[in-house]
């Protein structure tokens, strides 16, 4: 017990990068699964093909394989373009190809949160909305999206649940996040039991946050007339 | 983002442009007493205080990069270090990849076990071993009856024999005494058996790791070896962590 107080610091400081990291890859993966899921609804043939080769993919494969691909394999990329392009060395952060990596892969899964939600929106809806002259944006601004976020906010808050414990393993490539620093102080102390079940309760709190959020959110973007409509 | 990371490439790729001398060298930060990481996130050690030697010696300035041992050979081979020091043995199937310096030390390899053990009662019983290495080859080898347990480190090894999920473990033998046997998580445990030191698995002993085409490097790195060996600060590091010379024979 001594031992976890005299770490704690260096566990807060790891537990920071952790959430950091799953935050910076929460906004990637927002970004990307909103370009994937309006490509899937509104693209052309090809967008939809390019999208949809990527949702399968990525789906497909295991968080640690991409991970090792774009840090290790990104890395490589850069020292040939580099030395094709006369530079030296360029070092490929950790804590961003761990973003990269997060980031694409929960954005793959978003594409489809969102662009089921987009569905569920009655479509009657949106042509109504045109027909009393507003145009594609303000549809999409004032009765599209109020709606897409209250379909999307469960699928969405459970690809975060997801997301930020994958952060775990970007620990394998050297980044120091809460699992890497607790694995190498557990290890250089000899009680990983302890220095894990730290690790353990500090998850369940932030998922614990998390889901308080999220039911708060969920329940601000809830229609509270519905009863009274129905 | 990418622009983040180009600039940030460029900063820390011009910090080692101005500085010529400064020298990356990945360390493992797992691997006590060779190897750990402090409160404060440093890492102590061994090695390290041999890489800060080697370096000073070299009229280097060394920083430390800590890497996971998965990870740590892509790390040399991808620039992130330029040289290992983590207490890894020069053998003759990583000189496929990367190349090594003289050894900086060398420990043979012995069993672990509850006190009493004796290495005529291995037959059909488990062994635990720290995957890629070159105790794992060894046992492959020489223990064909014996089954094998594979670990991504060797606290995991000393976890699972606590537990009592393993008979016996092999290792390096300084390694497990002072990392284990001799702490309070080890009582009831010692080595047993002779002390295994075989070219053919357990090579020349723990060597620094560099690129291939790093060759001018590799030579600096075993001549300061030679240097602070001559000099004397080799034995007062020695001194701070073991009983005995973990060099072996000259």
């Amino acid at each position: 017990m001594q031992n976890l107080i005299e770490y704690a610091p260096l566990l807060a400081r790891g537990a920071l990068t952790t959430i950091l990291l799953a935050l910076a890859a929460l906004a990637l993966a927002t970004a990307l699964g909103g370009l994937g899921a309006a490509g899937k609804i509104r693209g052309g043939m090809l967008l939809r093909s390019l999208v949809f080769g990527y949702t399968t993919i990525v789906r497909g494969v295991p968080d640690l394989v991409l991970i090792l691909l774009i840090y290790f394999g990104g890395q490589r990329l850069i020292n040939i373009a580099g030395k094709a392009a006369g530079i030296e060395y360029m070092e490929l952060s950790k804590f961003w190809a761990g973003v990269a990596a997060i980031g694409f892969i929960y954005g793959a899964y978003l594409t489809e949160t969102f662009r089921g939600a987009y569905l569920t929106v009655p479509g009657g809806q949106r042509e109504a909305a045109m027909s009393l002259g507003m145009r594609p944006l303000q549809v999409l601004r004032a009765v599209t999206l109020p709606q897409l976020v209250r379909f999307a906010l469960p699928g969405y808050a459970n690809v975060w649940q997801v997301l930020i414990k994958s952060t775990a393993v970007v620990s394998v490539i050297g980044l120091e996040d809460l699992v890497g620093l607790a694995n190498d102080a557990g290890k250089s102390v000899r009680e990983p039991f302890l220095f894990f079940s730290a690790v353990f309760f500090t998850y369940l709190f932030f998922t614990w946050v998390s889901q308080t959020i999220f039911n708060a959110a969920e329940r601000r973007y809830a229609l509270k007339e519905l009863g009274d409509a129905v | 983002m990418i622009k983040i990371i180009l600039a940030a490439a460029a900063a820390s790729s011009f910090a080692l442009a101005a500085n010529a001398t400064a020298i990356n060298i990945c360390v493992e930060g797992a691997y006590p007493p060779f190897s750990s990481t402090e409160a404060s996130g440093e890492v102590v050690g061994f090695d390290i205080d041999i890489a800060n030697a080697l370096a000073a010696e070299m009229g280097m300035e060394a920083t430390m990069v800590k890497t996971d041992w998965d990870g740590i050979i892509p790390a040399l081979l991808e620039g992130k270090c330029d040289a290992i020091i983590a207490s890894m043995s020069i053998t003759e199937d990583r000189k496929q990849v990367i190349d090594f310096s003289a050894k900086y030390y060398s420990s043979p390899a012995s069993f672990l076990g509850a006190d009493g053990m004796s290495v005529d009662m291995l037959d059909g019983k488990v062994v635990g071993v720290q995957r890629g290495t070159i105790h794992q080859d060894f046992m492959e080898g020489e223990f064909p009856n014996v089954e094998l347990r594979l670990y991504g480190s060797q606290d995991e090894v000393y976890l699972d024999l606590t537990a009592g999920r393993i008979d016996a473990a092999m290792g390096d033998a300084i390694a497990m005494q002072d990392g284990f046997a001799k702490t309070d998580a080890g009582a009831g445990y010692s080595l047993f058996g002779p002390s295994y030191s075989v070219p053919e698995y357990h090579g020349e002993g723990e060597g620094v790791g560099v690129r291939q085409e790093d060759t001018e490097l590799r030579d600096a790195f075993s001549a300061a070896i030679l240097a602070i060996r001559a000099s004397g600060e080799y034995a007062a590091i020695n001194d701070k962590y073991f009983d005995i010379d973990i060099y072996g024979g000259e």
